[in-house]
């Protein structure tokens, strides 16, 4: 701050400088924290090695490297596409991943599970996929407002992905819940990508509906509901999110989209009777289906009475539940250390437990180190929608990370024994590549969002 | 490796992790806990100061008090903290609204500024600003104003984060 106010041209010209130069400050800040979160990944991987088994493996550090150039090769795209995107989203997803990636390869060790055959290494090749997809995704979409106009072909795209796996033929049933789909070359959970197809569907279709379904209808019951026109496409989706529940056997995945509508509805109308009238509802339907469907009913027994023998040993009991109970136990406040804990004893522990596994290795101090980088992630991506500029852009920013926050939630809540056990990936850090890829869209999503966002407002200000 | 190196690197790993974490907070600080008001508004009263006594004019800095009636209003707003800093604005009609939506006069963006923050109106030659009943306010000297108040030549008005002076 020059006290030469006086001076019109000069400050004219030292905001130009300071303009350009707070998007580089603002990367090179992302620059920094990304190399800070590779090595605390690197760090990660070695402390598992040497825990684990007392010596380092070269090898594994070095994929890592090569993870660390693919994000910086985002980073530096950047630069030139999008140079005003949020600077912090990108290292906390970095680091999450990274942490995951490690916490899977300490559970190959334990299985004796190398090269190829190992977990850790097909978490880091899709890894690479997912981020060379969103790098393709923040350099094609240079427009957020350009995915408005294909709602309902999202809206196609969402329904025939989440049918995708009760076509016979292609999908395959694993351990219980038909989500999988087996093209030959390469099996992936189609409802992953779903999610992000019905985020852009209800955002752009809130858009515009939003008026009519907030303004129009009847009044019943002291509350206006909207029309039957209005709502038609949404009852859509609804309808095939509990078709999921039923035939695919996904509490998580259903509670997720249902989730996901009731928030975008929230929020595109401000009425919180949405929220008094879908969570009754979804209360009431799971309670229901707790009597009805064997599945649910298992999870709700698992969950009210875990420590009951019966249903500890019963095929599909509470044993997988509770054993992730007893790791975090013995974990304690600050864990076993990396390496040196026995989260193998789960089953499942690199994918569904990963949490219970890092709760017994990092302790209760890393299990909140964690949901704070979330949480921090969470409130970014909330930010991003409260400055948005347009409609649909805010919606499809809260929608997109609503998704992120609820799956912590159901998986960390199910882990924790807070609500039941249902089929939801950790966000990034558990093994699993449709998540991945998945997830990392909705990166690259939230940073074009951002970009634009913050553009606009450089632009915009004085009019 | 002997065990007790291999607690404290692991110890060592878990600060680290929150050190990650506290960064990251701190970098988003303006986010969470808003500008450092004070600072900025220091700032556009001693600048007001400057430019007072380069002109040597007897144009007060009085706090609200209105200047005399038979002085020409003011006819230029100067930003002079804010992102919009150095900006000049004529005041040409007798009018300019100011807040975040896009059909006012002076467009605002930052995180506490309202959608219609506050009019700025040309009554009995002078210019007096009305707060629109904005949620963080409206400062005329680093008083809140809840009335319609004057805002004489080189007195700091204070929107969100940014700062103005009216300048003849």
């Amino acid at each position: 701050m020059s006290p030469s106010t006086t001076d019109h041209h000069q400050t004219i010209t030292e905001q130009l400088i300071l303009r350009l130069r707070i998007p580089t400050k603002i990367r090179n800040l992302e620059a920094a924290l990304i190399v800070f979160a590779m090595l605390i990944n690197a760090a990660a991987i070695a402390l598992v090695d040497l825990g684990a088994t007392g010596s380092l493996d070269i090898s594994i550090l070095g994929f890592i490297g090569g993870l660390g150039a693919i994000v910086m090769t985002m980073h530096i795209a950047q630069r030139f596409v999008a140079r005003d995107a949020d600077p912090l989203i990108l290292p906390i997803v970095t680091l999450l991943n990274g942490l995951g990636i490690a916490m899977i390869h300490r559970l190959d060790i334990a299985q004796g599970l190398t090269g190829w055959q190992a977990n850790a290494s097909r978490q880091m090749v899709w890894t690479a996929i997912a981020m060379v997809i969103a790098l393709v995704v923040i350099v094609v979409v240079r427009n957020h407002r350009s995915l408005q106009r294909y709602r309902y072909v999202w809206m196609l795209v969402g329904v025939v992905l989440l049918i995708m796996p009760l076509i016979p033929g292609i999908g395959v049933t694993i351990s219980g819940a038909r989500l999988w789909v087996d093209l030959g070359f390469v099996s992936f959970q189609p409802g992953e990508i779903a999610k992000i197809a019905l985020a852009l569907f209800f955002a752009g279709y809130l858009v515009t509906a939003r008026d009519s379904l907030s303004a129009v209808g009847t009044t019943f019951l002291g509350v206006r509901w909207p029309r039957g026109r209005d709502l038609g496409p949404i009852i859509i989706v609804w309808l095939v999110a509990m078709l999921v529940l039923i035939f695919q056997h996904d509490l998580g995945t259903s509670l997720l989209y249902f989730g996901l509508f009731l928030v975008l509805m929230y929020v595109s109308t401000g009425r919180a009777i949405w929220f008094v009238v879908g969570g009754s509802l979804f209360g009431a339907g799971a309670f229901i289906a707790s009597f009805w469907l064997d599945y649910v009913k298992g999870r709700f027994d698992g969950w009210l009475d875990s420590f009951n023998p019966v249903i500890y040993d019963a095929l599909g009991g509470s044993y997988q539940l509770v054993q992730g109970l007893f790791g975090m136990a013995s974990g304690g406040v600050i864990g076993a250390g990396l390496g040196a804990g026995r989260p193998y004893i789960v089953p499942l522990a690199e994918s569904d437990y990963i949490m219970a596994s890092i709760g017994e290795e990092l302790g209760l101090v890393g299990v909140f180190a964690i949901l704070c980088l979330y949480l921090l992630f969470v409130s970014r991506g909330l930010r991003i929608g409260f400055n948005g500029s347009d409609d649909f852009g805010r919606l499809l920013a809260v929608g997109l990370t609503f998704v992120i926050a609820l799956q912590v939630f159901v998986v960390v809540g199910g882990v924790t024994r807070v609500i039941p056990v249902t089929g939801l990936t950790t966000p990034f850090l558990a093994a699993g590549g449709s998540s991945l890829v998945a997830n990392w869209i909705i990166v690259a999503l939230l940073l074009r969002l951002s970009d634009t966002v913050r553009h606009q407002n450089q632009a915009g200000d004085l009019q | 490796m002997s065990e007790l190196t291999l607690f404290i690197l692991r110890f060592g790993f878990l600060a680290v992790l929150w050190i990650f974490v506290f960064v990251i907070v701190y970098a988003l600080r303006s986010d969470l806990f808003g500008h450092y008001v004070r600072r900025g508004a220091d700032t556009g009263r001693d600048r007001g100061d400057v430019v007072l006594n380069n002109e040597a004019a007897g144009t007060a800095f009085i706090p609200p008090a209105p200047t005399a009636p038979t002085e020409d209003p003011a006819r230029t707003l100067l930003i002079v903290a804010g992102a919009r800093e150095g900006l000049e604005i004529p005041l040409e009609s007798d009018q300019l609204t100011i807040g975040r939506s896009a059909q006012s006069g002076l467009v605002i963006r930052d995180e506490y500024t309202s959608t219609n923050h506050a009019r700025l109106q040309l009554w009995n030659g002078g210019w007096v600003i009305q707060d629109l009943e904005s949620t963080n306010g409206t400062f005329v000297n680093n008083q809140r104003v809840s009335v319609p108040t004057p805002v004489p030549p080189y007195v700091p008005v204070s929107i969100g984060s940014t700062i103005f002076e009216l300048r003849p």
